[in-house]
């Protein structure tokens, strides 16, 4: 079955004009200091680069750009900075302004925070005395378009800085990418959103619309949905098994294009690839769950072989219509299937292993809430044969969130034998998922589930489930397993779910889950607001909001395209499965997701940002 | 020719039949047109309402004449068509402002050139420097100004003037100009309440911000009229981080640093801001917050943090020892046991790597003992195992595979029969059959569980093994394991077998 666009599908906006935007100004920015210059980006800011502005257009202002800020030599007495605004990289830049000072050398600086500027920045190049000797810009490139569906404000720290460290200072970027959208494709019509930091984006998008002028124009979206991702900490800590973030997982999508090691090109090179809707091998297998996949691949090359064969028995004038027309679309389509298909070699060969089986087996079944038992002996194993430092990780925390916290004496065993296999640094990491509620452990008399057992036995259901959400107010934990249960994401074990065919979202974890974030998105769009939902709101914490959109003109005219399309903005970052979910959820009920996120995630990328490395 | 058309009026007036002579007189010259526009033009220099109107009245005229049927139709339809009526609104419109301002109670005599010249908004200018904002207000209403540079204006102004009446208490004037400026679009209060401060009135500008909608315009005065908690709760309800850090950071300059912490400790946004930035910066800054919020854990963190950093073993060890303290005293033992334990890890590793220079520090337990397996340390291996109360399940597991990886499977079967594995057999098989050793692997398939035992005939490749091993559990699924990895081609017999206890295990 391959996910083709189904007939009446909503036209998207053109999102190229983002980048556009941000690259004019970008160029008019570096315009500013007049001459030839030393151009330094920082790291991050590569990948995001080459998707807006090709080298040649740098060079076509510049004489050189260096790629990396530790690179040292200097050509010219101008020297242009392009940085996130990170207290440290400006740091480092005061050392050598000053440095400059001191050797007496005379050079002209110029630094370009994106997306904006912060206070603290300033303060830093107060403190260390170059305030004068600088002049600073912003250059407000919020959004970056991935795919035609995908937006990204390439914000990884974002996750870290928000739900940790507590600094909300991406709060307002978020809001202003907001703003954006809605200046360039028209206000929207109805915002919904659940979470502490969702409520401040909100809050801060509408004080930016207060302020400017208002422009009314036909809106191209008409739902905005705004989700933190703390809401849900399960479906990013769960393997993804969709095609798309298989290749996340085991090969690191970064900035929508992915470097397949020589292991996968069969060749001695690695090759960069843009994945993307314009693939259009990659766009029909994306969304697949992979044990489909390969038999999607070869039958695709069946088909290509037959075009190919087509060539014989040709004359000579069809056979030059054949080379000018097909030929190259062929060619093209032949070498992208032959790296999908090492790619998709490469995953069988580590995911089809037993180890992994059993890895999904132990997932599925702390889902579900079953062989717990089970279940912490293989993490155990898992943590004492030092599998992946990483994954034993992500079982501790799954197993935590599943069960609303680990048993003192379980939490104290597996913490100890952790640290024993990957260093005592992570009891610092510990302390980080503590602080999240990541990993926790269950104080003593708040052993509830063990009370909640007892009492259910001796009362009807109904009275369990009214029992089971009093506890878990008092609780104030995760309350995955009740959240479970009132939003059916664990469907019925003993089904056969035939993954070829899906019937609803939980084929993305092969129909053992349903991610809890885009269950949440499905049934507030249904019930379009929050009501009777009350009792998943409070065991979420609270927090959520729908509020009308000032544009009352848009309810009129409803059934438009644009009524059909829903912005869905992950605030701490949304992994591939997220997605493809939505995708999936958009086809079966006729209307698209363009998912907003301030980094695209997954299990990985979530926890290592957790990680205390102070090195 | 104006004057022709302005006699013509006189005589219109009296509906005198003389009028379509003058008229007619000037239409020949077919200057028709021309002296209306005059006559609209005189009227705005003309200063007397009554003769303003007069000529204005022209061009009423033919509108008359055109009921009356005086002209023929053609002229007034020439007349309509070349004299359009905008003008004459807004010469209108002009003349009641100018004539209001020349009023004797204003006194504002402005000749409708100088009215011109000067534009509206310097005229509401001058109103608003005479205090005289409902005439302002009206002018602004009457003449359509945009309501931020009009009405907005003018009442910010008088709001400013009213927040200096120094007789009035600050209740009555806030809610006056709260009342007043409830609905007037883009309205600055901090502006407002700048003028407040200025004339000191301090108390009166923290009311009159509270109407400010912008946090980003309240806190910079808030932090002027050194309200500095105030200043701080406003930026943190804004949300705007960076508002937040420039009241911190003014702060931190402008108080004692024990004030300055105080203040932090009750809002922890701010806290966690200023911790941030300390975590960059100052270093020592963050020790001393955490050491006055008593914040043990957060202590012990940083100790344990501060240990990495160092590359002196002697420094480490003095540091995770204050670590060790600083969890005690927030009741962590399970953290204070661990930092101490990681404590003699290093002095050990250290003891080792003078005696037999193999590089260890920094490792972790799991690591050194791997680390020494595969160079033959087995008894310092062992060592650990026992300070350090490894599992038994990890220690078996780390030789097992140090053993393999050396090939030294002599030592590995001997390490099997020590006693009995707590992780089963299962692994021998398997770790031999990874490097390659069938030989040595066969050698623990029959010490496997009977529930692992198809698992281990198969990971040798003992089909008939396995399947024996199935069919003897009756197992289906296991069966079927065993089904799927025969050939068709080379165990035909063997298939046979086992598809006929698979029926019988169904059957039961």
């Amino acid at each position: 079955m391959a996910h083709t666009e189904w007939k009446d599908a909503p036209g998207l906006p053109d999102f190229s004009l983002l980048k556009r935007l941000a690259r004019d100004q970008l160029i008019f920015l570096l315009e500013q200091l007049p001459g030839k210059k030393d151009l330094f980006i920082d790291a991050d800011l590569m990948s995001p680069l080459d998707r807006i502005a090709n080298v040649t257009i740098l060079k076509f202002c510049l004489y050189t750009s260096s790629l990396k800020y530790t690179y040292f030599l200097f050509f010219f007495c101008r020297l242009c900075f392009l940085i996130r605004p990170r207290i440290q990289t400006v740091k480092w830049i005061s050392d050598l302004v000053n440095a400059d000072k001191v050797a007496g050398r005379f050079r002209r600086y110029k630094i370009i925070f994106t997306p904006q500027k912060f206070y603290a920045c300033e303060t830093v190049l107060e403190e260390q005395g170059v305030y004068g000797d600088v002049t600073t810009d912003e250059w407000n490139f919020y959004i970056l378009p991935l795919d035609d569906d995908i937006l990204s404000l390439e914000l990884p720290e974002f996750f870290r800085d928000n739900f940790l460290e507590g600094d909300q200072r991406w709060v307002t970027t978020a809001g202003s990418a907001l703003r954006l959208l809605q200046s360039v494709y028209g206000s929207f019509s109805k915002v919904y959103g659940i979470g502490r930091c969702a409520k401040m984006v909100y809050e801060s998008w509408r004080e930016l619309m207060e302020d400017g002028e208002q422009r009314t124009r036909q809106p191209e979206f008409a739902k905005v949905f705004l989700v933190d991702r703390d809401v849900d900490f399960v479906t990013p800590l769960c393997s993804q098994v969709v095609y798309e973030g298989l290749v996340d997982d085991l090969f690191r999508i970064k900035c929508g294009s992915v470097e397949f090691g020589p292991d996968v090109t069969s060749s001695d090179k690695s090759i960069k690839v843009m994945l993307n809707s314009q693939d259009k091998v990659f766009s029909e297998i994306r969304n697949e769950h992979f044990s489909n996949v390969f038999g999607f691949l070869s039958q695709k090359a069946k088909n290509l072989q037959t075009a190919y064969d087509k060539r014989r028995g040709m004359d000579i004038q069809q056979m030059k219509a054949f080379v000018a027309d097909e030929l190259k679309g062929l060619k093209q389509e032949h070498r992208l299937l032959s790296l999908h298909i090492g790619a998709s070699e490469s995953m069988m060969k580590k995911k089809t292993k037993q180890d992994f089986q059993e890895l999904l087996k132990t997932e599925h079944s702390l889902l579900e809430g079953f062989e717990i038992r089970e279940c912490i002996t293989y993490i155990e194993e898992h943590i004492n044969r030092q599998v992946s430092m990483i994954d034993s990780l992500r079982l501790l925390c799954l197993l935590s969130i599943t069960e609303n916290g680990l048993l003192s004496k379980d939490y104290r065993s597996l913490k100890a034998q952790y640290l024993q296999s990957y260093g005592i640094e992570h009891l610092l990491t510990f302390a980080n998922l503590r602080q999240l509620g990541l990993l926790e452990e269950q104080q003593a008399g708040e052993t509830l589930t063990v009370m909640e057992s007892k009492v259910g036995k001796l009362v009807n259901d109904k009275t369990v489930g009214k029992l089971t959400d009093a506890f878990s107010s008092l609780a104030k934990k995760s309350n995955f397993r009740a959240l479970s249960k009132r939003l059916a994401l664990v469907p019925k074990s003993g089904e056969e779910y035939d993954l070829r065919v899906p019937r609803d979202m939980a084929y993305v974890f092969s129909g053992a889950y349903i991610p809890l974030s885009c269950k949440l998105i499905e049934q507030v769009l249904e019930r379009d607001g929050w009501t009777g939902m009350e009792e998943v709101t409070r065991m979420l914490n609270g927090q959520e909001f729908a509020v009308t959109g000032g544009s009352s003109s848009s309810e009129a005219r409803s059934k438009t395209d644009a009524q059909r399309i829903v912005l869905v903005m992950f605030l701490g970052g949304c992994t591939f499965s997220e997605i493809s979910a939505l995708r999936f959820l958009g086809k079966e009920r006729g209307c698209r997701f363009i998912v907003v996120t301030t980094a695209i995630t997954n299990s990985s990328r979530l926890l290592e940002a957790l990680l205390d490395n102070s090195a | 020719m104006a004057g022709i058309l302005y006699l013509m009026a006189f005589v219109l007036q009296k509906e005198s039949q003389k009028a379509d002579e003058y008229l007619r007189e000037i239409k020949e010259q077919s200057l028709l047109s021309e002296a209306v526009r005059q006559c609209v033009e005189a009227a705005g220099h003309e200063h007397e309402p009554e003769t303003q109107k007069t000529l204005l009245r022209r061009h009423f005229t033919y509108r008359r004449n055109d009921n009356t049927h005086w002209f023929t139709p053609s002229l007034s339809q020439l007349l309509s068509l070349n004299f359009p009526p905008e003008q004459f609104v807004s010469m209108c419109r002009d003349l009641r402002v100018l004539n209001a301002v020349r009023d004797y109670t204003v006194g504002i005599p402005l000749t409708h050139t100088q009215f011109k010249q000067m534009t509206v908004q310097v005229l509401i200018d001058r109103l608003v420097y005479r205090k005289l904002y409902p005439l302002a207000i009206e002018v602004c209403r009457y003449l359509k100004t945009p309501e931020y540079q009009g009405v907005s204006r003018v009442l910010k102004h008088w709001a400013c003037y009213k927040v200096q009446q120094k007789e009035e208490s600050d209740e009555v004037i806030a809610k006056a100009v709260s009342v007043k400026l409830a609905d007037a679009a883009g309205i600055s209060y901090s502006e407002i309440a700048t003028k407040a401060y200025e004339s000191g009135r301090t108390e009166l500008a923290i009311k009159l911000l509270e109407f400010e909608p912008r946090s980003g315009e309240q806190v910079p005065l808030l932090l002027k009229m050194k309200k500095s908690p105030l200043a701080l709760s406003k930026a943190i309800e804004s949300g705007d981080t960076d508002l937040v850090y420039t009241v911190v950071m003014y702060l931190k300059n402008e108080l004692n640093r024990g004030d300055f912490f105080m203040m932090l400790r009750n809002q922890p946004v701010a806290l966690s801001l200023y911790k941030q930035f300390c975590k960059h910066q100052e270093q020592d800054t963050l020790k001393d917050l955490f050491n006055q919020d008593d914040d043990h854990e957060e202590l012990g963190n940083f100790y344990v943090k501060a240990s990495y950093k160092d590359q002196r073993l002697e420094a480490r060890v003095a540091l995770l020892q204050s670590a060790v303290d600083e969890y005690y005293k927030a009741k962590n033992d399970f953290s204070a046991k661990t930092t101490e334990d990681e404590m003699r890890l290093l002095r050990f590793q250290r003891k080792l790597e003078e005696e037999k220079g193999e590089q260890l520090v920094g490792f972790s337990l799991h690591d050194t003992m791997t680390t020494l397996l595969s160079v033959g340390l087995h008894k310092h291996a062992e060592q650990l195992y026992k300070d350090f109360r490894v599992p038994d399940k990890r220690f078996w597991w780390l030789k097992l595979k140090a053993l393999a990886e050396k090939e030294d499977w002599e030592e590995l079967e001997k390490f099997g029969k020590t006693k009995k594995s707590p992780i089963g057999y299962l692994p021998f098989v398997e770790v031999c059959i990874k490097h390659h050793n069938k030989y040595e692997a066969k050698k623990y398939v029959s010490k496997v569980t009977p529930e692992q035992k198809v698992k281990a005939h198969l990971a040798v490749g003992d089909m008939e093994g396995a399947a024996e091993a199935a069919i003897e559990r009756r197992n289906e699924s296991e069966i079927s394991t065993v089904l799927s990895r025969c050939s068709a081609t080379t165990d035909h017999l063997l298939m046979e077998r086992l598809n006929r206890a698979k029926a019988t295990a169904v059957k039961k």
